[in-house]
Protein backbone atom coordinates (compact mmCIF):
# COMPACT_ATOMS: atom_id res chain seq x y z
CA UNK A 1 0.00 0.00 0.00
CA UNK A 2 1.56 3.46 -0.79
CA UNK A 3 1.77 5.85 1.76
CA UNK A 4 -0.80 8.60 1.11
CA UNK A 5 0.03 11.03 3.56
CA UNK A 6 0.31 14.77 2.50
CA UNK A 7 -1.28 14.52 -0.87
CA UNK A 8 -3.44 17.49 0.48
CA UNK A 9 -3.30 20.59 1.54
CA UNK A 10 -3.32 20.74 5.38
CA UNK A 11 -6.25 20.65 7.28
CA UNK A 12 -7.78 18.22 4.78
CA UNK A 13 -6.37 15.26 6.19
CA UNK A 14 -9.72 13.39 6.38
CA UNK A 15 -9.71 13.01 2.67
CA UNK A 16 -6.69 11.45 1.65
CA UNK A 17 -7.84 7.96 1.64
CA UNK A 18 -10.05 9.37 -1.25
CA UNK A 19 -7.39 10.67 -3.60
CA UNK A 20 -6.88 7.52 -5.28
CA UNK A 21 -10.52 6.58 -6.54
CA UNK A 22 -11.79 10.39 -6.70
CA UNK A 23 -9.04 12.78 -8.30
CA UNK A 24 -10.23 12.99 -12.05
CA UNK A 25 -8.80 15.16 -15.07
CA UNK A 26 -12.58 15.41 -16.34
CA UNK A 27 -16.29 15.46 -16.27
CA UNK A 28 -16.55 12.21 -18.63
CA UNK A 29 -13.86 10.32 -15.63
CA UNK A 30 -15.73 11.65 -12.71
CA UNK A 31 -19.20 10.52 -14.00
CA UNK A 32 -17.55 7.19 -15.33
CA UNK A 33 -16.41 7.20 -11.26
CA UNK A 34 -19.58 7.76 -10.09
CA UNK A 35 -21.40 5.09 -12.32
CA UNK A 36 -19.04 2.27 -11.89
CA UNK A 37 -18.48 3.11 -7.50
CA UNK A 38 -20.88 0.96 -5.32
CA UNK A 39 -22.78 2.91 -2.66
CA UNK A 40 -20.84 1.92 0.32
CA UNK A 41 -17.51 3.43 -1.74
CA UNK A 42 -19.77 6.14 -2.68
CA UNK A 43 -21.06 7.16 0.90
CA UNK A 44 -17.97 6.68 2.42
CA UNK A 45 -16.31 10.11 0.46
CA UNK A 46 -19.66 11.86 0.51
CA UNK A 47 -19.91 11.88 4.04
CA UNK A 48 -16.74 13.10 4.61
CA UNK A 49 -16.39 15.54 1.46
CA UNK A 50 -19.75 16.95 2.46
CA UNK A 51 -18.31 18.27 5.81
CA UNK A 52 -15.00 19.55 4.51
CA UNK A 53 -16.41 21.03 1.21
CA UNK A 54 -16.94 24.55 2.20
CA UNK A 55 -13.80 24.55 4.25
CA UNK A 56 -11.70 23.11 1.07
CA UNK A 57 -13.96 25.91 -1.20
CA UNK A 58 -12.76 28.55 0.75
CA UNK A 59 -9.15 27.75 1.01
CA UNK A 60 -9.28 27.12 -2.48
CA UNK A 61 -10.46 30.66 -3.54
CA UNK A 62 -7.74 32.37 -1.75
CA UNK A 63 -5.58 31.29 -4.97
CA UNK A 64 -6.18 31.87 -8.75
CA UNK A 65 -6.82 28.19 -9.93
CA UNK A 66 -3.82 28.55 -12.43
CA UNK A 67 -1.32 28.52 -9.57
CA UNK A 68 -2.76 25.46 -7.91
CA UNK A 69 0.32 23.41 -6.93
CA UNK A 70 -0.57 19.10 -7.05
CA UNK A 71 -1.78 19.12 -3.36
CA UNK A 72 -4.50 22.24 -4.41
CA UNK A 73 -5.35 20.81 -7.58
CA UNK A 74 -5.70 17.71 -5.73
CA UNK A 75 -8.22 18.67 -3.56
CA UNK A 76 -9.84 20.82 -5.93
CA UNK A 77 -10.48 17.95 -7.79
CA UNK A 78 -11.91 15.88 -5.17
CA UNK A 79 -14.59 18.36 -4.31
CA UNK A 80 -15.32 18.21 -8.49
CA UNK A 81 -15.44 14.69 -7.96
CA UNK A 82 -18.10 15.33 -4.91
CA UNK A 83 -20.52 16.90 -7.48
CA UNK A 84 -21.11 13.94 -8.76
CA UNK A 85 -20.87 11.67 -5.46
CA UNK A 86 -23.27 14.23 -4.31
CA UNK A 87 -25.99 13.98 -7.09
CA UNK A 88 -26.00 10.15 -6.30
CA UNK A 89 -26.29 10.12 -2.61
CA UNK A 90 -28.45 13.19 -2.33
CA UNK A 91 -30.81 13.41 -4.92
CA UNK A 92 -30.89 9.94 -6.68
CA UNK A 93 -30.95 8.46 -3.55
CA UNK A 94 -32.24 4.79 -3.68
CA UNK A 95 -32.79 5.27 -7.42
CA UNK A 96 -29.16 5.41 -8.66
CA UNK A 97 -29.14 2.06 -9.59
CA UNK A 98 -31.73 2.33 -12.06
CA UNK A 99 -30.61 6.18 -12.63
CA UNK A 100 -27.10 4.99 -13.99
CA UNK A 101 -28.22 2.53 -16.46
CA UNK A 102 -29.48 5.04 -18.31
CA UNK A 103 -26.55 7.32 -17.59
CA UNK A 104 -24.01 5.82 -19.38
CA UNK A 105 -25.81 7.19 -23.05
CA UNK A 106 -24.99 10.81 -21.90
CA UNK A 107 -21.45 11.87 -22.90
CA UNK A 108 -19.63 14.93 -21.71
CA UNK A 109 -17.98 16.50 -24.80
CA UNK A 110 -14.38 17.79 -23.15
CA UNK A 111 -13.79 21.21 -23.69
CA UNK A 112 -12.30 22.82 -20.68
CA UNK A 113 -11.39 21.69 -17.43
CA UNK A 114 -8.99 23.01 -14.49
CA UNK B 1 -45.40 40.02 -40.19
CA UNK B 2 -45.99 41.08 -36.43
CA UNK B 3 -43.25 40.56 -34.11
CA UNK B 4 -45.68 39.82 -30.87
CA UNK B 5 -46.01 36.81 -29.58
CA UNK B 6 -49.56 35.04 -29.43
CA UNK B 7 -49.54 34.39 -26.31
CA UNK B 8 -52.49 31.63 -24.99
CA UNK B 9 -53.52 30.84 -21.59
CA UNK B 10 -53.73 27.17 -21.49
CA UNK B 11 -57.67 26.98 -22.49
CA UNK B 12 -59.38 25.08 -25.22
CA UNK B 13 -60.39 28.70 -26.28
CA UNK B 14 -56.96 29.94 -26.15
CA UNK B 15 -55.99 27.25 -28.34
CA UNK B 16 -58.31 25.94 -30.46
CA UNK B 17 -56.85 27.39 -33.30
CA UNK B 18 -54.13 24.74 -32.87
CA UNK B 19 -57.26 22.34 -33.92
CA UNK B 20 -58.07 19.22 -31.45
CA UNK B 21 -57.98 15.93 -33.26
CA UNK B 22 -55.82 13.20 -33.14
CA UNK B 23 -52.54 13.59 -34.50
CA UNK B 24 -51.39 10.38 -37.42
CA UNK B 25 -48.89 8.77 -36.22
CA UNK B 26 -46.89 7.74 -39.45
CA UNK B 27 -45.12 10.90 -39.26
CA UNK B 28 -43.63 9.67 -36.16
CA UNK B 29 -42.07 6.45 -37.65
CA UNK B 30 -42.54 6.20 -41.43
CA UNK B 31 -39.45 7.01 -43.20
CA UNK B 32 -40.82 7.94 -46.69
CA UNK B 33 -42.29 10.70 -44.40
CA UNK B 34 -38.65 11.64 -42.75
CA UNK B 35 -37.33 11.84 -46.38
CA UNK B 36 -40.03 14.75 -47.08
CA UNK B 37 -38.89 16.44 -43.69
CA UNK B 38 -35.68 16.16 -45.28
CA UNK B 39 -36.45 18.02 -48.03
CA UNK B 40 -39.18 20.44 -47.04
CA UNK B 41 -37.66 21.43 -43.28
CA UNK B 42 -33.98 20.40 -43.28
CA UNK B 43 -32.81 21.65 -46.40
CA UNK B 44 -34.58 24.85 -46.17
CA UNK B 45 -34.72 26.09 -42.82
CA UNK B 46 -32.22 27.96 -40.64
CA UNK B 47 -30.54 25.33 -38.25
CA UNK B 48 -28.25 25.90 -35.29
CA UNK B 49 -24.71 24.54 -35.62
CA UNK B 50 -22.64 26.30 -33.68
CA UNK B 51 -20.90 28.84 -31.19
CA UNK B 52 -18.75 31.66 -32.19
CA UNK B 53 -16.93 30.77 -29.72
CA UNK B 54 -15.66 27.68 -31.59
CA UNK B 55 -13.59 29.95 -34.66
CA UNK B 56 -12.12 32.64 -31.93
CA UNK B 57 -9.50 33.92 -34.98
CA UNK B 58 -9.29 35.11 -38.47
CA UNK B 59 -8.54 31.52 -40.28
CA UNK B 60 -10.43 29.78 -37.65
CA UNK B 61 -12.33 27.27 -39.10
CA UNK B 62 -15.17 24.11 -37.65
CA UNK B 63 -16.30 20.58 -40.00
CA UNK B 64 -19.53 19.96 -38.51
CA UNK B 65 -21.53 17.00 -39.46
CA UNK B 66 -25.53 17.79 -40.52
CA UNK B 67 -26.64 14.50 -40.03
CA UNK B 68 -29.78 15.54 -41.01
CA UNK B 69 -28.98 15.93 -44.73
CA UNK B 70 -26.15 13.33 -44.04
CA UNK B 71 -24.17 15.97 -45.40
CA UNK B 72 -20.65 17.48 -43.93
CA UNK B 73 -20.29 21.48 -43.09
CA UNK B 74 -17.07 23.42 -43.73
CA UNK B 75 -17.42 27.30 -41.85
CA UNK B 76 -14.33 29.18 -41.73
CA UNK B 77 -13.74 33.04 -40.28
CA UNK B 78 -12.32 34.90 -43.28
CA UNK B 79 -9.64 37.69 -43.23
CA UNK B 80 -12.47 40.42 -42.67
CA UNK B 81 -13.70 38.20 -39.80
CA UNK B 82 -16.86 37.26 -41.61
CA UNK B 83 -18.35 33.29 -40.99
CA UNK B 84 -19.21 31.65 -44.22
CA UNK B 85 -19.97 27.82 -44.73
CA UNK B 86 -19.54 25.29 -47.38
CA UNK B 87 -20.13 21.90 -48.34
CA UNK B 88 -16.92 20.06 -47.10
CA UNK B 89 -16.68 18.55 -50.91
CA UNK B 90 -13.95 19.30 -53.31
CA UNK B 91 -16.08 20.58 -56.89
CA UNK B 92 -13.41 18.35 -59.03
CA UNK B 93 -15.20 14.97 -57.97
CA UNK B 94 -16.67 15.21 -54.63
CA UNK B 95 -14.04 14.27 -52.54
CA UNK B 96 -14.58 15.28 -49.17
CA UNK B 97 -12.07 18.17 -48.43
CA UNK B 98 -11.29 18.24 -44.61
CA UNK B 99 -11.53 15.67 -42.07
CA UNK B 100 -10.19 17.51 -38.72
CA UNK B 101 -12.78 18.83 -36.91
CA UNK B 102 -11.45 22.34 -36.14
CA UNK B 103 -8.20 24.34 -36.83
CA UNK B 104 -6.93 27.43 -38.04
CA UNK B 105 -6.06 27.87 -41.96
CA UNK B 106 -6.67 29.59 -44.69
CA UNK B 107 -5.94 26.95 -47.18
CA UNK B 108 -7.42 24.08 -47.96
CA UNK B 109 -6.12 21.14 -50.28
CA UNK B 110 -7.80 18.40 -51.53
CA UNK B 111 -5.38 15.00 -50.56
CA UNK B 112 -6.96 13.89 -53.90
CA UNK B 113 -5.83 15.75 -56.72
CA UNK B 114 -4.47 18.52 -55.12
CA UNK B 115 -7.11 21.16 -55.91
CA UNK B 116 -6.30 24.22 -52.94
CA UNK B 117 -9.06 26.38 -51.82
CA UNK B 118 -9.00 29.96 -49.71
CA UNK B 119 -11.06 30.08 -46.60
CA UNK B 120 -13.46 32.54 -48.47
CA UNK B 121 -14.29 29.50 -51.05
CA UNK B 122 -12.15 30.14 -54.17
CA UNK B 123 -10.31 28.21 -56.30
CA UNK B 124 -6.81 29.30 -55.72
CA UNK B 125 -5.11 26.19 -57.74
CA UNK B 126 -5.56 23.09 -59.53
CA UNK B 127 -2.94 20.89 -61.07
CA UNK B 128 -3.31 20.47 -64.59
CA UNK B 129 -5.57 23.02 -64.66
CA UNK B 130 -5.90 23.00 -68.80
CA UNK B 131 -6.72 19.50 -69.30
CA UNK B 132 -10.09 20.19 -67.83
CA UNK B 133 -12.46 21.50 -70.12
CA UNK B 134 -13.21 24.24 -67.97
CA UNK B 135 -13.22 28.13 -68.87
CA UNK B 136 -11.64 29.82 -65.77
CA UNK B 137 -11.08 28.97 -61.87
CA UNK B 138 -13.81 31.43 -61.07
CA UNK B 139 -16.74 28.70 -61.00
CA UNK B 140 -14.90 25.88 -59.82
CA UNK B 141 -15.23 27.04 -55.84
CA UNK B 142 -16.94 25.21 -53.21
CA UNK B 143 -20.38 25.31 -53.15
CA UNK B 144 -21.91 28.24 -50.60
CA UNK B 145 -24.42 27.41 -47.25
CA UNK B 146 -26.25 30.17 -45.88
CA UNK B 147 -24.59 31.31 -42.93
CA UNK B 148 -25.63 33.67 -40.28
CA UNK B 149 -25.21 34.42 -36.89
CA UNK B 150 -27.89 35.55 -33.86
CA UNK B 151 -26.59 35.90 -29.85
CA UNK B 152 -23.31 34.09 -30.36
CA UNK B 153 -25.43 31.10 -32.13
CA UNK B 154 -24.23 30.14 -35.74
CA UNK B 155 -27.10 28.91 -37.73
CA UNK B 156 -26.93 27.65 -41.29
CA UNK B 157 -29.59 27.32 -44.48
CA UNK B 158 -29.09 24.71 -46.87
CA UNK B 159 -31.40 26.84 -48.99
CA UNK B 160 -28.67 28.97 -51.20
CA UNK B 161 -30.90 31.78 -51.28
CA UNK B 162 -33.08 31.69 -48.03
CA UNK B 163 -36.61 33.76 -48.30
CA UNK B 164 -35.83 34.83 -45.06
CA UNK B 165 -33.00 36.31 -43.33
CA UNK B 166 -31.81 34.57 -40.54
CA UNK B 167 -32.96 38.06 -37.78
CA UNK B 168 -36.61 37.72 -40.08
CA UNK B 169 -36.57 34.25 -39.34
CA UNK B 170 -36.36 33.98 -35.69
CA UNK B 171 -38.66 37.59 -35.11
CA UNK B 172 -39.60 38.06 -31.76
CA UNK B 173 -36.83 35.59 -30.31
CA UNK B 174 -33.65 37.33 -32.11
CA UNK B 175 -33.94 39.85 -29.58
CA UNK B 176 -34.16 37.24 -26.63
CA UNK B 177 -30.95 35.80 -27.61
CA UNK B 178 -28.97 38.76 -28.01
CA UNK B 179 -29.60 39.19 -24.38
CA UNK B 180 -28.60 36.22 -23.39
CA UNK B 181 -24.85 34.58 -22.25
CA UNK B 182 -24.17 32.43 -25.34
CA UNK B 183 -23.87 35.64 -26.89
CA UNK B 184 -21.01 36.81 -24.72
CA UNK B 185 -19.93 33.39 -23.69
CA UNK B 186 -16.23 32.32 -24.76
CA UNK B 187 -16.82 28.40 -24.01
CA UNK B 188 -19.58 25.88 -22.64
CA UNK B 189 -19.53 22.60 -21.21
CA UNK B 190 -21.43 19.79 -23.66
CA UNK B 191 -22.72 16.16 -23.57
CA UNK B 192 -24.50 14.48 -25.75
CA UNK B 193 -26.78 11.16 -26.95
CA UNK B 194 -27.75 9.19 -29.20
CA UNK B 195 -31.47 8.02 -29.08
CA UNK B 196 -33.19 4.97 -31.12
CA UNK B 197 -35.94 7.95 -31.68
CA UNK B 198 -37.58 9.76 -33.87
CA UNK B 199 -36.49 13.81 -34.10
CA UNK B 200 -39.81 14.78 -33.22
CA UNK B 201 -40.85 12.42 -30.57
CA UNK B 202 -37.64 13.18 -28.74
CA UNK B 203 -37.94 16.93 -29.08
CA UNK B 204 -41.71 16.50 -27.82
CA UNK B 205 -40.18 14.71 -24.08
CA UNK B 206 -38.69 18.65 -24.01
CA UNK B 207 -41.78 20.66 -24.44
CA UNK B 208 -44.20 19.62 -22.03
CA UNK B 209 -44.58 19.27 -18.59
CA UNK B 210 -47.19 16.41 -18.16
CA UNK B 211 -44.59 13.69 -17.73
CA UNK B 212 -42.32 15.61 -14.93
CA UNK B 213 -44.38 14.21 -11.77
CA UNK B 214 -43.53 10.52 -13.44
CA UNK B 215 -40.58 10.62 -15.16
CA UNK B 216 -38.44 13.63 -12.68
CA UNK B 217 -40.04 12.80 -9.40
CA UNK B 218 -36.99 13.31 -7.94
CA UNK B 219 -35.36 15.88 -9.20
CA UNK B 220 -38.13 18.34 -11.04
CA UNK B 221 -40.54 17.47 -7.71
CA UNK B 222 -39.57 21.46 -6.58
CA UNK B 223 -42.33 22.46 -9.37
CA UNK B 224 -44.93 20.33 -8.60
CA UNK B 225 -48.03 21.18 -5.99
CA UNK B 226 -51.36 20.84 -4.90
CA UNK B 227 -52.33 23.42 -6.57
CA UNK B 228 -50.92 22.79 -9.92
CA UNK B 229 -49.79 18.78 -9.24
CA UNK B 230 -48.41 18.41 -12.83
CA UNK B 231 -46.32 21.70 -12.86
CA UNK B 232 -48.14 22.90 -16.09
CA UNK B 233 -46.37 26.32 -17.85
CA UNK B 234 -49.32 29.09 -17.13
CA UNK B 235 -49.21 30.09 -20.61
CA UNK B 236 -47.96 29.29 -23.60
CA UNK B 237 -46.32 31.61 -26.61
CA UNK B 238 -46.23 31.49 -30.37
CA UNK B 239 -44.60 33.21 -33.14
CA UNK B 240 -44.18 31.80 -36.28
CA UNK B 241 -43.30 28.41 -36.34
CA UNK B 242 -41.36 28.75 -32.88
CA UNK B 243 -43.19 28.57 -29.57
CA UNK B 244 -42.52 29.02 -25.58
CA UNK B 245 -43.85 28.47 -22.90
CA UNK B 246 -43.72 30.24 -19.11
CA UNK B 247 -41.16 28.65 -16.85
CA UNK B 248 -42.45 27.22 -13.52
CA UNK B 249 -40.84 28.48 -10.79
CA UNK B 250 -40.39 26.01 -7.20
CA UNK B 251 -43.75 26.29 -5.35
CA UNK B 252 -42.58 23.85 -2.56
CA UNK B 253 -40.50 25.43 0.61
CA UNK B 254 -37.28 23.63 -0.75
CA UNK B 255 -34.67 22.62 1.62
CA UNK B 256 -31.51 21.65 0.35
CA UNK B 257 -28.93 18.58 0.74
CA UNK B 258 -25.43 20.03 2.35
CA UNK B 259 -23.52 19.78 -1.06
CA UNK B 260 -26.87 20.60 -3.30
CA UNK B 261 -26.93 23.76 -1.01
CA UNK B 262 -23.30 24.92 -1.24
CA UNK B 263 -23.84 24.37 -5.06
CA UNK B 264 -26.58 26.71 -5.50
CA UNK B 265 -25.47 28.96 -3.26
CA UNK B 266 -22.20 28.77 -4.61
CA UNK B 267 -24.06 29.87 -8.65
CA UNK B 268 -26.52 32.25 -7.18
CA UNK B 269 -23.36 34.38 -5.39
CA UNK B 270 -20.77 33.95 -8.56
CA UNK B 271 -23.15 33.12 -11.87
CA UNK B 272 -26.20 34.91 -11.50
CA UNK B 273 -26.40 35.76 -15.25
CA UNK B 274 -28.13 39.18 -16.82
CA UNK B 275 -31.12 39.16 -19.59
CA UNK B 276 -33.25 37.34 -17.24
CA UNK B 277 -35.64 33.24 -17.50
CA UNK B 278 -36.46 32.60 -21.35
CA UNK B 279 -37.59 29.84 -22.97
CA UNK B 280 -37.47 29.67 -26.99
CA UNK B 281 -38.23 26.51 -28.98
CA UNK B 282 -36.58 27.28 -32.30
CA UNK B 283 -38.57 25.53 -35.45
CA UNK B 284 -36.86 23.04 -36.07
CA UNK B 285 -35.07 21.04 -33.73
CA UNK B 286 -33.64 23.96 -31.18
CA UNK B 287 -34.07 24.89 -27.46
CA UNK B 288 -32.45 27.65 -25.75
CA UNK B 289 -33.44 27.64 -22.38
CA UNK B 290 -31.97 31.20 -19.94
CA UNK B 291 -32.18 29.98 -16.23
CA UNK B 292 -30.96 32.01 -13.50
CA UNK B 293 -27.31 30.83 -13.25
CA UNK B 294 -27.06 29.32 -17.00
CA UNK B 295 -28.11 28.69 -20.70
CA UNK B 296 -28.66 25.76 -22.27
CA UNK B 297 -29.08 24.91 -25.78
CA UNK B 298 -30.14 21.25 -27.21
CA UNK B 299 -30.02 20.57 -30.70
CA UNK B 300 -32.04 17.41 -31.45
CA UNK B 301 -30.71 16.64 -35.55
CA UNK B 302 -32.28 13.58 -36.85
CA UNK B 303 -30.06 11.18 -37.95
CA UNK B 304 -32.69 8.61 -39.92
CA UNK B 305 -36.57 8.31 -39.44
CA UNK B 306 -36.24 6.57 -36.33
CA UNK B 307 -32.56 7.92 -34.96
CA UNK B 308 -31.65 11.05 -33.30
CA UNK B 309 -28.92 12.88 -31.94
CA UNK B 310 -29.20 15.14 -28.77
CA UNK B 311 -26.51 17.83 -28.48
CA UNK B 312 -26.63 19.93 -24.62
CA UNK B 313 -24.37 23.26 -24.67
CA UNK B 314 -24.79 24.67 -20.80
CA UNK B 315 -23.07 28.79 -21.15
CA UNK B 316 -22.03 31.14 -18.81
CA UNK B 317 -20.28 34.23 -19.09
CA UNK B 318 -16.36 33.85 -18.51
CA UNK B 319 -14.07 31.54 -17.53
CA UNK B 320 -14.50 30.16 -14.18
CA UNK B 321 -12.62 32.17 -11.36
CA UNK B 322 -12.64 30.89 -8.53
CA UNK B 323 -12.41 27.30 -7.27
CA UNK B 324 -16.07 28.17 -6.03
CA UNK B 325 -17.20 29.15 -9.25
CA UNK B 326 -15.91 26.08 -10.55
CA UNK B 327 -17.41 23.69 -8.27
CA UNK B 328 -21.08 25.61 -8.83
CA UNK B 329 -20.51 24.91 -12.81
CA UNK B 330 -19.31 21.20 -12.16
CA UNK B 331 -22.54 21.10 -10.19
CA UNK B 332 -25.22 22.92 -12.52
CA UNK B 333 -24.14 20.92 -15.69
CA UNK B 334 -24.15 17.62 -13.71
CA UNK B 335 -27.69 17.81 -12.20
CA UNK B 336 -28.91 19.55 -15.23
CA UNK B 337 -27.44 15.99 -17.50
CA UNK B 338 -29.11 14.11 -14.41
CA UNK B 339 -32.35 15.24 -15.64
CA UNK B 340 -31.88 14.31 -19.24
CA UNK B 341 -31.07 11.06 -18.41
CA UNK B 342 -34.16 10.25 -16.90
CA UNK B 343 -35.58 11.40 -19.96
CA UNK B 344 -33.97 9.25 -22.69
CA UNK B 345 -34.80 6.27 -21.65
CA UNK B 346 -38.80 7.23 -21.36
CA UNK B 347 -38.43 8.38 -24.58
CA UNK B 348 -37.05 5.36 -26.59
CA UNK B 349 -39.94 3.47 -24.77
CA UNK B 350 -42.42 5.48 -27.01
CA UNK B 351 -40.39 5.27 -30.15
CA UNK B 352 -40.50 1.09 -29.59
CA UNK B 353 -44.63 1.78 -29.46
CA UNK B 354 -44.85 4.05 -32.45
CA UNK B 355 -42.39 1.39 -34.36
CA UNK B 356 -44.65 -1.66 -34.89
CA UNK B 357 -47.61 0.50 -36.49
CA UNK B 358 -49.62 -0.32 -33.80
CA UNK B 359 -51.35 2.78 -34.11
CA UNK B 360 -52.78 5.33 -36.67
CA UNK B 361 -52.85 8.05 -34.15
CA UNK B 362 -51.36 9.41 -31.23
CA UNK B 363 -53.37 12.22 -28.63
CA UNK B 364 -52.29 15.47 -27.37
CA UNK B 365 -53.64 17.16 -24.81
CA UNK B 366 -54.41 20.73 -23.99
CA UNK B 367 -50.98 20.97 -22.09
CA UNK B 368 -49.13 18.98 -25.18
CA UNK B 369 -50.17 22.23 -27.37
CA UNK B 370 -46.48 22.95 -28.48
CA UNK B 371 -46.00 19.02 -29.77
CA UNK B 372 -49.37 20.14 -31.83
CA UNK B 373 -47.75 22.87 -32.81
CA UNK B 374 -44.50 21.51 -34.11
CA UNK B 375 -46.72 18.90 -35.57
CA UNK B 376 -48.55 21.89 -37.49
CA UNK B 377 -45.43 23.11 -38.36
CA UNK B 378 -43.48 20.24 -39.87
CA UNK B 379 -46.93 18.93 -41.85
CA UNK B 380 -47.65 22.18 -43.43
CA UNK B 381 -44.25 22.23 -45.34
CA UNK B 382 -44.37 18.60 -46.27
CA UNK B 383 -47.37 18.87 -47.39
CA UNK B 384 -46.65 21.81 -49.35
CA UNK B 385 -43.41 20.37 -50.89
CA UNK B 386 -45.53 17.22 -51.79
CA UNK B 387 -47.65 19.83 -53.11
CA UNK B 388 -44.88 21.07 -54.78
CA UNK B 389 -44.02 18.03 -56.69
CA UNK B 390 -46.99 16.92 -57.97
CA UNK B 391 -47.13 20.14 -59.92
CA UNK B 392 -43.84 19.62 -61.01
CA UNK B 393 -44.49 16.29 -62.03
CA UNK B 394 -48.08 17.76 -64.18
CA UNK B 395 -45.64 20.14 -65.86
CA UNK B 396 -43.09 17.47 -66.93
Amino acid sequence: MTDQTGLLPPGFEALEPFVEGWVLTSSSERTAKRVQSDDDERRAFYEVGKNLAEEALAFLDQKSMSDFDDKEKRLMELMLSLVHASLAVEVQKSSELLHRQASIHLQYIETSDV
Amino acid sequence: MDNSLRVCQPTPEDLAWLGTAPIPAAPYYDPDYFALEQEAVFRRTWVHIGHISELPELGSYIVRPYEACDLSVLITRNSQGELQAFHNVCPHRGTQLVTELSGKRTRFTCPYHGWTFSNQGHLISAPDFDNFFLDDKDNCGLTGISIDECGGLIFINLDQSPKQDLRSFLGPFAGVLDNLAPAQASEFDEYEYEIAANWKVNYDNFQENYHLRFIHNRTGAAILSKENPFGYASDYSFWGPHRSQSLQKPTQPFTPEPVQGLAFAKAQALDTLPGGKADCKIFPNLFVVGLTNYVFTHTITPLSHNRSRGVFRVYRIGEAQSASQRFAREYTTASLRDVHVEDRAIIERGQRGLQGRSLTHINFQLHEALCRHLFNEVDSRVQAFKQQLAEEKIHD
